[in-house]
């Protein structure tokens, strides 16, 4: 029975809480409840949402202490994911509490859940306000939280509301508190940099702040500052200056280091001053970091030089120690700026190959895929085979690093490849093989080897790109090697038929198949090629049936010119062709669609024909087909060469070629060739076959297709005439003419076939039969590549060196240069494409995007106040120059003073910035003659502002 | 100056124990960075470097016993090395305020933690205090008025 006055058993608990009695589920218990429910991740969800629905009743229950203790578990609970912006108000209850425990709870728990929510923040304002007033000596600490939590939470809103508070603060008389709000205003700054205009000075003041944490997070927040928009500090560089020349604690010394890299991107005349400066700190220094960011500083902030080369070599003396140190973070991080001066000047870094060499065979594979970058800067015509075949060697996987235990033992652990790791391999092979038109590249029968391993090791490497830059590379040196294609196109032939191809890497099979198509003539038994296509053609890709049906085309007529004598199996594989382009006709792809069709109706003419004279291979096969192919030698022209030429030039599709009375005349005398043309034609075979020596080298055709001819062409027709009911006849014509399609082939890739053009609108009105019209107007100028490219192949053997075809220009006046398009097209590369599947780092801020230079406009004094201070930094180089020259000596005894102070201000390292200020000046009141070269009070102008703020 | 973007402490069996972010995520992007991460940087060797690319930023982890400190840090902009120093001086403050801190330490007082690193790197990523006195004595002197408030509330 219980009494009545006996305490019920909620009462208990009310009374026991403060003396550190919980009944609800504290944290702890929270904790071992997780793991103690670990076994699977099922077990641990149902206890998971157990405990939130838990924290969710007692975060709504009146007991503040109950509440807390909801919000600190949530707060732990939201690491394992569970969202708590619905707690919101809660906290901002909590967050209310006089108690710094359950404050500190609070603060922590809005700095997790807060993000955005203006309704909360709202009021958060209000609570905030109250928390930065700093009463009594214990307050410290609550303002300190607030100010934490603050910068966490700020939105634009609440740092206009709250930023006066925050400079109040900065008088107060805690460094501890000046410190936070220092911290915390650079969150106000971001949100709203109109707070940062108009009491620039009051906050940079801080930098001269007794305390020596104070000046550090000053200068922590200035550096970051700087990095979203430096130009408002620039005038702070004399200030910042001084404090690095003064100051031996080497935080400060990188943050400082950090800010001036900053400001010296946008002002170039810092370095005249600075960079002496940093050499004697490298010089002077033992801290790697020190060092590491000095070296930094000089390349980022575009200290370095093309022609920088003392500054240059010191960097990389340190950098290659670095490099040789047992420290892969050392070597990881060198190796980054190695690339960084490489790519100011190669020649920096182009005696350090021994070195990048070591680092491609680190054991870190992050740091040889920082190291394999720079290849290109020591590649060379010597090393190139060397370097190759050491990455080559990487793709076996059999490497081991020899670890040592802590017994002392040692024990091998193999080195796992990644993937990714090799897919760069084979691009930076690609890459500093195919640098500068293969310049480092002398025996092409070892690129080509090179080339096929590179296409097997990608049949496993998940990558398509690489596909198509070594089908690429192929392709390139089809074309632009001449001397060795045969060795070239056996290779592309290997390379199609590796097994399965057309699934695992189908992308290197565009290029490979142009490449056949394109020289047909050097493959002999382009039958079984034509048949091996025609099995896996329908697996392949689009784009690659694309070139697939043309190069088929193409195989076909150069093999069966060959083989004239075996009109029967021609007709065979014709057939077998015929059909292939039968299923493609239907393709979902329009483009292939289209090919197909076009090339399917061409070669069904050429069965029927076959058809018909059985015995021999007809005419259109022997002669025209390869005429579409073969009159012009194919050469390399540079990049953007298309997108130069004059656009707006309006052309007339409709418009003939030839005026009526001309086209007349062409009749009139077509009709008088036709009946000689056999016996022309006869003879023409024949000269054909037994004398090709009249035909022009390879360098006279490319001379002919280079410059000027197509537009000349474009002209001529363009100045034509215009007959309106001639065009109206000729489309009607075009409408019901179901060749069409060929006629206009034949159009675009011959100005021979205008002939037969002629006269297949002369015939038009009867069936059209092309094959008789073809045959008889076979041109006469027609040139048998095969012959020549033979020829002119043996004669090359014979030289030694290889020469490979550079990129054609063609320039077409009033239009800008070519190069100027490639270099747009090389700025714009892929990487710095933004892609929105990755994590950005990078937060835009009102910051960027603020115009300081408003500020600027209204107090035009300091803008003045700028320029001389530029001008005095200016005259003050040259001085330093002239003093260097003439007083060499002193300049060292300079040094070893500065060595020296460093070394008492190091005793005497706590006792803060003021004293040491002071025992400088009594110290080297002696010298002063001797220092006044290096740290140059009169150099500044704002020196004489310190008194002021002392 | 290192700005540290976020700070992770990730277990050898690949558990959080301590997030803190620097910058504004979405909890899915959130996810996303701990799950790429921590197999990442679990199956790295210990001869390996500490510092990975992960995405368009660095990160840099330190393994202490059991525990992986992963920091985010912007790419060309924080010195790698000196973000290796600040998790050091990180565990060292831990060390000497839990006594040989052990990963339970950190799993049962992890508000602790918070305040320590809180005192450590300010809310906005950068270095507040490199001072380990320093932040010691300001975590004591927290602690202090904490138990103050219980006992004034205990003899309320």
């Amino acid at each position: 029975m219980t009494s009545l006055y006996a305490p019920s058993a909620d009462e208990v608990m009310q009374r026991l809480r403060p003396f550190g009695f919980f009944f609800e589920k504290s944290l702890k218990d929270l904790i071992r409840g997780i793991r103690s429910h670990n076994d699977t991740p099922e077990q641990l969800e149902l206890f998971l949402e157990g405990q939130l629905s838990e924290c969710r009743q007692e975060a709504n229950s009146s007991n503040i202490e109950l509440k807390t203790n909801a919000v600190l578990k949530l707060t732990y609970l939201e690491m394992y994911g569970y969202d708590m912006s619905w707690c919101n108000f809660h906290i901002l209850e909590v967050m209310s509490s006089n108690k710094l425990q359950q404050k500190r709870v609070g603060y922590l728990a809005a700095s997790q859940s807060f993000h955005k929510d203006a309704d909360v923040l709202m009021l958060a304002t209000n609570l905030l306000k109250k928390d930065l007033k700093y009463g009594n000596s214990n307050d410290v600490f609550k303002v300190g939280i607030a100010l934490s939590g603050l910068s966490t939470i700020v939105t634009p809103e609440l740092a206009k509301d709250i930023v006066d508070d925050l400079f109040l603060m900065l008088n107060s008389s805690k460094p501890y508190i000046r410190k936070k709000t220092i911290t915390a205003l650079y969150k106000v700054f971001l949100e709203y940099p109109e707070a940062l205009q108009s009491n620039f000075d009051n906050f940079t003041s801080k930098l001269e702040d007794t305390d020596k944490s104070v000046v550090s997070a000053t200068i922590s927040v200035i550096c970051e500052l700087s990095k979203k928009n430096p130009t408002p500090f620039i005038k702070l560089s004399p200030l910042l200056y001084e404090i690095l020349i003064d100051i031996n604690d080497n935080w400060i010394i990188i943050r400082l280091l950090k800010l001036f890299s900053n400001l010296s991107k946008i002002e170039p005349k810092l370095k005249g001053r600075l960079l002496p400066k940093i050499v004697e700190l490298m010089d002077s220094t033992n801290a790697a970091s020190v060092l590491y960011e000095s070296v930094n500083c000089i390349i980022s902030g575009n200290m370095l030089d093309e022609s920088d080369y003392d500054v240059a070599f010191q960097c990389l003396e340190i950098l290659s120690k670095f490099c040789n140190s047992q420290d892969s973070n050392l070597r990881y991080i060198s190796c980054v700026l190695f690339y960084k001066i490489g790519k100011i000047n190669t020649i920096f870094i182009s005696q350090y190959d021994e070195l990048i060499m070591k680092l491609i065979s680190d054991i870190d594979i992050s740091i040889r895929l920082k190291a394999i970058e720079l290849l290109e800067g020591i590649v060379s015509e010597d090393n190139l085979k060397l370097i190759v075949s050491t990455l080559m060697k990487q793709f076996m996987g059999d490497e081991v690093a020899i670890i040592e235990t802590s017994r002392g033992n040692s024990k091998e652990i193999p080195i796992i490849i990644p993937d990714n790791y090799k897919i760069k391999i084979v691009n930076v092979i690609l890459n500093i093989c195919g640098m500068n038109n293969y310049l480092n590249v002398d025996d092409f029968e070892w690129y080509n080897a090179v080339l096929y391993d590179l296409a097997v090791i990608s049949l496993d490497l998940s990558e398509n790109d690489l596909g198509s830059k070594i089908g690429n590379q192929l392709r390139n040196l089809m074309v632009r090697v001449p001397d060795i294609r045969h060795t070239t196109i056996v290779n592309i032939i290997k390379v199609t038929s590796l097994d399965s191809i057309e699934i695992r890497l189908p992308t290197i099979l565009e290029s490979c198949i142009w490449s056949l198509g394109e020289y047909a003539t050097y493959v002999e038994n382009g039958d079984a090629l034509i048949k091996l296509f025609i099995k896996k053609g329908l697996h392949m890709q689009y784009l690659t049936q694309d070139s697939l049906i043309v190069a088929l085309v193409k195989l076909f007529s150069s093999w069966c010119t060959r083989n004239k004598d075996q009109a029967n199996y021609v007709k065979d594989v014709l057939k077998e062709l015929v059909a292939f382009l039968a299923q493609t006709n239907y393709s979902k792809s329009f483009e292939v669609q289209e090919i197909s069709v076009q090339m399917s109706e061409i070669l069904k003419l050429s069965l029927e024909a076959l058809e018909e004279q059985s015995d021999e291979i007809p005419l259109l096969l022997a002669e025209v087909l390869p005429s579409f192919f073969n009159s012009y030698e194919l050469t390399p022209i540079s990049l953007g060469t298309q997108k130069q030429l004059p656009k707006g030039i309006d052309f007339d599709i409709d418009m003939p070629f030839l005026t009526k009375e001309e086209l007349d005349n062409v009749l009139a005398d077509q009709e008088t060739l036709a009946e000689e043309d056999v016996d022309i034609y006869d003879s023409d075979r024949f000269s054909l076959a037994s004398d090709n020596y009249h035909y022009p080298p390879v360098s006279e055709y490319e001379d002919r297709s280079s410059d000027d001819n197509e537009t000349d062409k474009f002209k001529d027709t363009y100045n034509d005439f215009d007959d309106e009911t001639y065009k109206e006849e000729r489309r009607k014509e075009a409408l019901s003419n179901p060749f069409y399609l060929d006629q206009s082939i034949g159009n675009g890739n011959h100005d021979n076939l205008n002939d037969i053009l002629a006269t297949d609108n002369d015939q038009r009105e009867k069936t059209p039969n092309a094959i008789d019209i073809i045959k008889i107007n076979s041109n006469k100028d027609e040139i048998s590549h095969e012959a020549v490219k033979a020829k002119h192949k043996k004669k090359k053997k014979k030289t030694k060196k290889v020469k490979v075809l550079a990129d054609q220009t063609i320039v077409i006046p009033g239009v800008s240069n070519i190069s100027t398009y490639n270099k747009n097209i090389n700025s714009t590369s892929p990487s710095s494409l933004p892609s929105s599947n990755k994590i950005s780092l990078r937060t835009h801020t009102k910051l960027e995007d603020f115009d300081f230079a408003e500020q600027n406009k209204n107090d035009s004094d300091e803008d003045q106040e700028l320029e001389k201070l530029r001008s005095k930094f200016e005259e003050q180089i040259i001085k330093e120059d002239n003093l260097n020259n003439s007083e060499g000596e002193e300049v060292v005894v300079i040094k070893k003073k500065k060595k020296k102070k460093s070394k008492s201000k190091s005793k005497s390292k706590e006792d803060g910035m003021l004293k040491k200020k002071k025992k400088e000046h009594t110290s080297n009141e002696g010298n002063q003659e001797i220092n006044s070269p290096i740290i140059e009070e009169n150099a500044f102008p704002y020196t004489n502002e310190k008194s002021k703020h002392d | 100056m290192s700005h540290i973007k976020y700070l992770l402490l990730v277990s050898r069996q690949g558990k959080a124990r301590l997030m803190q972010w620097y910058t504004p995520f979405t909890p899915k992007q959130k996810t996303k960075i701990i799950n790429d991460l921590t197999p990442l940087i679990l199956a790295r060797k210990p001869k390996m470097c500490n510092i990975l690319e992960y995405s368009d930023h660095k990160v840099v982890y330190r393994r202490y016993a059991s525990l992986y400190f992963i920091c985010g840090i912007t790419n060309d902009q924080d010195n790698e090395l000196l973000t290796l120093e600040i998790i050091h001086r990180f565990v060292e403050t831990m060390d000497t305020y839990f006594g040989n801190v052990c990963e339970l330490d950190i799993i049962f007082h992890f508000d602790k933690a918070y305040d320590i690193l809180n005192e450590l790197i300010m809310c906005d990523g950068s270095m507040a205090e490199s001072s380990k006195k320093e932040i010691l004595n300001n975590v004591h002197a927290m602690d202090a008025i904490v138990s103050n408030d219980h006992l004034d509330r205990v003899l309320s």
